[in-house]
């Protein structure tokens, strides 16, 4: 302890915070506002509770954590498991259980992400890694601790969250000095994935091919459901070939690629500066479905109103946020510590990345939210203690006077 | 600061990622704001806006004393759009509910609910773009909330057109299909004037396709339809009609035609066929088979018969080769002509010797032909052309035919002397009007007149039309001749006995004859007719009645069928209309009432 450690306090991601909540809330109210939505406030009152946990948590050492991070994991796991078909308390929308009910409804897949992020944090931490030989109980142990969670949020189904985590713990490892190698053969299994998800997709979209025509001759033959080894919905496959290939899986581009279509118009429509707030109409008047508009698709609201420029600004704070987390990272002294900043950025690179990539038509539409902008409970209270968490590495590193 | 735990290498690669998805990112919103957007922003247009057509309202037809025949129904579907309810606008609510006369608590709540489920159990909500207020308005209720200048508050309009009087002059009117498409009639031949200019509004839309009245621009309003008037008159139109149907119980023939015009301009007052239809009611073809749409009176020939007689008889006065008084040899049955032997027709009774005005009142077939004969073919031909047969009247309402007179040298040896009776010639009941109204309109054949002006919604001429003399026929004293020939024929010598009105000089001729079935003449088959005009010296009115094969006991004789159906109409034409008898008379006072009378007139 010197004098004035506990004045140290980073004000940029704060700052970035402010701002994107604050740019959060105007676009709910505006998304919402042809129907008299009532979203904003309850966004406000989340962001209070965020705000009250982000204090909160940066306030604690975040070496303390460590020392939790077991019971933290492990809470995260079962809050997971509530959401199970066998749970009493999890919540069926649309086919998906991804919500438990305790009065409010909480998405426990935001804590089990935090959980994981420690946890795997935490034993990379404690042991020292260097060839893949070497660490191979350490990998086995982080494998573990993310598949775990990864394939319980797979079964809910949620596609897009689980494929938060990969990112996340391949970037832990790849600042753990893992040797190259490993990161080589990891991009050969990925790549390997990604050829058998493709061939997957193609005989996908043969099966649509031949549905269409069975439909268009009036055949009576019955085309059976498209058998496949890959556990994938026809839905999410249909989300990926949108992007693919929208002709294929949605040739009037009334269906499956709607939404993709529509917010990359929103996003075209704004212009330099925009339509100004409370202008826009592709929300206004429904053409974004107004299920989709305040959360997921909250950006492109933004882009319709304010322009390149407005959008431009909102990506500058994610890219300013994230680099500020990387450089806390880099001034942590201490392997938690730093994994935690890391890991916590690569998170909201993940999450705007393909959040803002999908609503301008980069990526393929998922469920994956925009951190403190889109509206949702559980996943700004995850993203502020996310922050807490680096900003408390921040306060609380060991500086070499 | 050193970086302890990161290699510098792995860091940079990991900002390096940031940066590249900051630069992809940013990248793409670029092309997509900047670069892409016109064509983006084009579809997006395309999607949204709307061009809806706003029709013009279809002018009125009236008959030429204002009654509506055919009018436009404009009614207003009044709703609100309560997403674009401005918080100014609730003042003008209770004004509002004033006008529709409903409770002002109905009309809140339909503004206040803005959403509604798209089914009981779903969660998803739609916008409520359209809750009606108000159906079938009329147009006074919809300029009055117009005024209120409550922009989310609109009506739709919707035109129905209607025929007030039911089949009262179908074939004149005709009608307006389903289609907007005038089929028949005076709504076909003056469409021009009464369709008027379609509006048209620019407007966007939402994702569900409504209209979004709060975005309205570019405003045109639609330029109504200019409002007809005909020279048909609806109170001779139905004593016309109710004759008609008179004359269809008693003889159940297959068609009647009948006009009533005025000679000296050619308005035609009243134009109606047997049978009719109602225009209201034009696709219902069980009740009203598609025959009964045509317009007989212009588009069926018959042969006209003795009717014709008056064109050699006036065409020979005309060319000064006969007097009125000059006796013709009737009694013989063949006469040399041009070196061949011709046998004249046959009369149903023979006189020795006849004058030519004998030969008219007493329509002597062979007098007939030895008029003809005296004329030769060419003159027979191109007096028979000046009355107006063989070429259409003129008559506004299309769909007329022609008829047959044929060019002389397609004539075989017994046309000379058939021709002058009325056969080898078809006409359409209107030619033979024509023909009739030279005589009584001093020789100059008029162009029939149906429509007298076109006018604005401020009753403002915008045309008027003219009568229109087509040529004059024969000379003035010739037409007076014969008008007093045909007066005779309406004596007590004469065929058309019954077509005589007390105080009256009535002239006119009757025509009976045969049809020709299966290539014969036929002996129970007949078209009876009598064309006629009153008073003779200065007529008021010509009208025409043609019965297709009257079912009756003997011959369906022009002066038994028609004849009376013409007084009926002429009498009752008198009363309404008020003409002066010639002659002064104080028995015109003791006229017999007639229950056409001018106070029972049909109003609306």
């Amino acid at each position: 302890m010197y004098p004035g450690e506990r004045l140290r306090f980073d004000i940029i991601n704060p700052l970035c915070i402010f701002l994107l909540c604050s740019i959060g809330l105007l676009f709910i109210y505006s998304a919402q506002i042809s129907y008299d939505g009532g979203h904003w406030k309850r966004q406000l009152f989340f962001i209070l509770v965020g705000v009250g946990s982000y204090t909160t948590i940066s306030a604690v050492n975040y070496k303390l954590i460590l020392q939790y991070a077991h019971f933290i994991y492990i809470a995260g796991i079962f809050g997971l498991l509530l959401t199970m078909p066998f749970s009493p308390i999890s919540v069926d929308q649309m086919g998906a259980r991804r919500w438990i009910d305790v009065g409010i409804r909480i998405q426990p897949t935001e804590g089990a992400k935090i959980g994981t992020l420690i946890m795997a944090a935490s034993i990379l931490a404690r042991s020292e890694i260097g060839t893949v030989k070497d660490s191979l109980l350490v990998l086995t142990k982080v494998a573990a601790v993310f598949l775990l969670p990864m394939l319980l949020i797979f079964l809910q189904p949620d596609l897009g969250s689980s494929l938060v985590f990969p990112p996340m713990i391949f970037a832990l490892l790849y600042v753990s000095r893992l040797s190259e190698k490993f990161f080589l053969s990891a991009f050969a299994a990925f790549a390997i994935a990604l050829a058998v998800l493709g061939v997957d997709l193609y005989g996908y979209s043969q099966h649509l091919e031949a549905q269409r025509e069975a439909k268009n001759t009036g055949s009576s033959e019955v085309i059976s459901d498209y058998q496949s080894l890959l556990p994938i919905h026809n839905y999410q496959r249909n989300r990926i070939l949108t992007f693919v290939a929208p002709d294929v899986v949605d040739p009037t581009g009334t269906g499956a690629s709607w939404n993709a279509n529509q917010a990359k118009i929103s996003a075209a429509t704004g212009g330099w500066s925009g339509k100004g707030y409370l202008k826009g109409t592709q929300a206004q008047l429904g053409y974004l479905p107004q299920a989709v508009a305040h959360n997921d698709f909250i950006f492109s609201v933004i882009a319709e109103e304010t322009g390149f420029l407005g959008s431009a600004f909102v990506v500058g704070l994610f890219c300013l946020m994230v680099a500020n987390g990387i450089r806390i990272a880099g001034l942590a002294r201490d392997r938690f510590g730093m994994q935690l900043a890391i890991g916590v950025s690569i998170l909201f690179l993940v999450h705007f990345f393909i959040n803002i990539g999908m609503t301008i038509g980069i990526t393929p539409i998922t469920g994956l939210p925009l951190p403190f902008l889109s509206y949702g409970g559980s996943f700004v209270l995850s993203c502020f203690i996310l922050q807490g968490l680096v900003q408390s590495v921040y306060r609380y590193r060991k500086d070499f006077s | 600061m050193s970086k302890a735990f990161v290699s510098s290498g792995r860091s940079s690669l990991i900002s390096l990622a940031v940066a590249c998805a900051f630069c992809v990112l940013l990248g793409r919103l670029f092309y997509l704001h900047v670069w892409d957007q016109d064509t983006l922003l084009e579809y997006v247009e395309g999607n949204r806006k709307m061009v809806n057509v706003v029709e013009a309202r279809r002018g009125n037809i009236v008959d030429t004393r204002g009654n509506l025949l055919a009018t436009t129904r404009t009614s207003y579907n009044i709703g609100v759009d309560p997403q674009a309810v401005l918080d100014s606008d609730l003042e003008k609510l209770p004004e509002l509910a004033r006008i529709l006369g409903k409770p002002l608590s109905e009309i809140e709540e339909k503004i206040a609910r803005k959403t509604r489920k798209v089914s009981e159990d779903s969660k998803e909500v739609r916008l409520i773009r359209w809750a009606v207020l108000a159906k079938e308005v009329d147009e006074a209720t919809h300029d009055a909330i117009k005024a209120l200048g409550f922009r989310a508050v609109y009506g739709n309009q919707s035109h129905s057109r209607a025929y007030p009087a039911g089949q009262l002059a179908a074939h004149v009117l005709g009608y307006v299909n389903k289609e907007e498409t005038p089929v028949t009639g005076v709504e076909r031949f003056f469409d021009y004037y009464l369709r008027g200019q379609d509006g048209w509004r620019e407007t966007e839309r939402d994702g569900k396709r409504h209209e979004l009245a709060q975005y309205r621009e570019r405003e045109v309003e639609p330029t109504d339809g200019l409002n007809l008037e005909l020279s048909i008159d609806q109170m001779v139109q139905h004593i016309v009609e109710a004759e008609i149907t008179r004359l269809a119980q008693e003889y159940e023939p297959k068609g009647i035609s009948v006009i009533v015009s005025q000679p000296t301009t050619g308005a035609v007052l009243a134009m109606a066929n047997y049978p009719s239809y109602d225009p209201n009611e034009f696709y219902n073809t069980k009740k009203y088979p598609i025959g009964s749409q045509r317009n007989r009176a212009l588009t069926d020939v018959f042969e006209p018969g003795s009717t014709f007689k008056i064109v050699p008889a006036a065409a020979a006065l005309n060319e000064g080769l006969v007097h009125a008084d000059d006796m013709f040899q009737t009694g013989v049955k063949r006469v040399s002509y041009k070196g061949r032997t011709l046998s004249l027709p046959d009369d149903h009774r023979i006189y020795e010797s006849l004058s030519v005005h004998d030969i008219v009142m007493k329509s002597s077939n062979r007098g007939a032909a030895h008029l003809g004969l005296l004329l030769g073919e060419q003159r027979l031909h191109d007096y028979a052309a000046a009355f107006g047969f063989g070429e259409t009247t003129g008559c506004d309402l299309g769909g007329e035919i022609t008829g047959t007179l044929h060019a002389p040298r397609n004539w075989d040896g017994l046309t000379i002397t058939r021709l002058p009776m009325g056969h080898a010639v078809s006409a359409t009941p209107m030619q033979v009007h024509s023909a009739m109204s030279v005589i009584a309109n001093h020789g100059v054949l008029m162009e029939p007149m149906m429509a007298k002006r076109v006018f604005d919604a401020n009753g403002q001429d915008v045309i008027r039309f003219k009568p229109k003399a087509k040529r004059r026929v024969i000379s003035t004293e010739v037409a007076h001749s014969v008008a007093s020939m045909l007066a005779d024929v309406v004596g007590d010598q004469g065929t058309a006995r019954r077509a005589a009105i007390d105080n009256y000089d009535v002239a006119g001729k009757t025509g009976t004859t045969q049809k020709i079935v299966n290539g014969r003449y036929s002996r129970q088959h007949h078209v009876a007719s009598f064309s006629g005009f009153f008073p003779a010296e200065n007529p008021s009115l010509v009208i025409t009645v043609v019965v297709d094969d009257p079912q009756s006991n003997g011959v369906g004789y022009g002066g038994a069928v028609a004849a009376p159906a013409f007084r009926n109409i002429a009498e009752a034409c008198i009363a309404y209309l008020g003409i002066r008898p010639a002659r002064s008379d104080a028995s015109f006072v003791n006229l017999q009432p007639s229950i056409y009378d001018r106070s029972s007139r049909i109003s609306n």
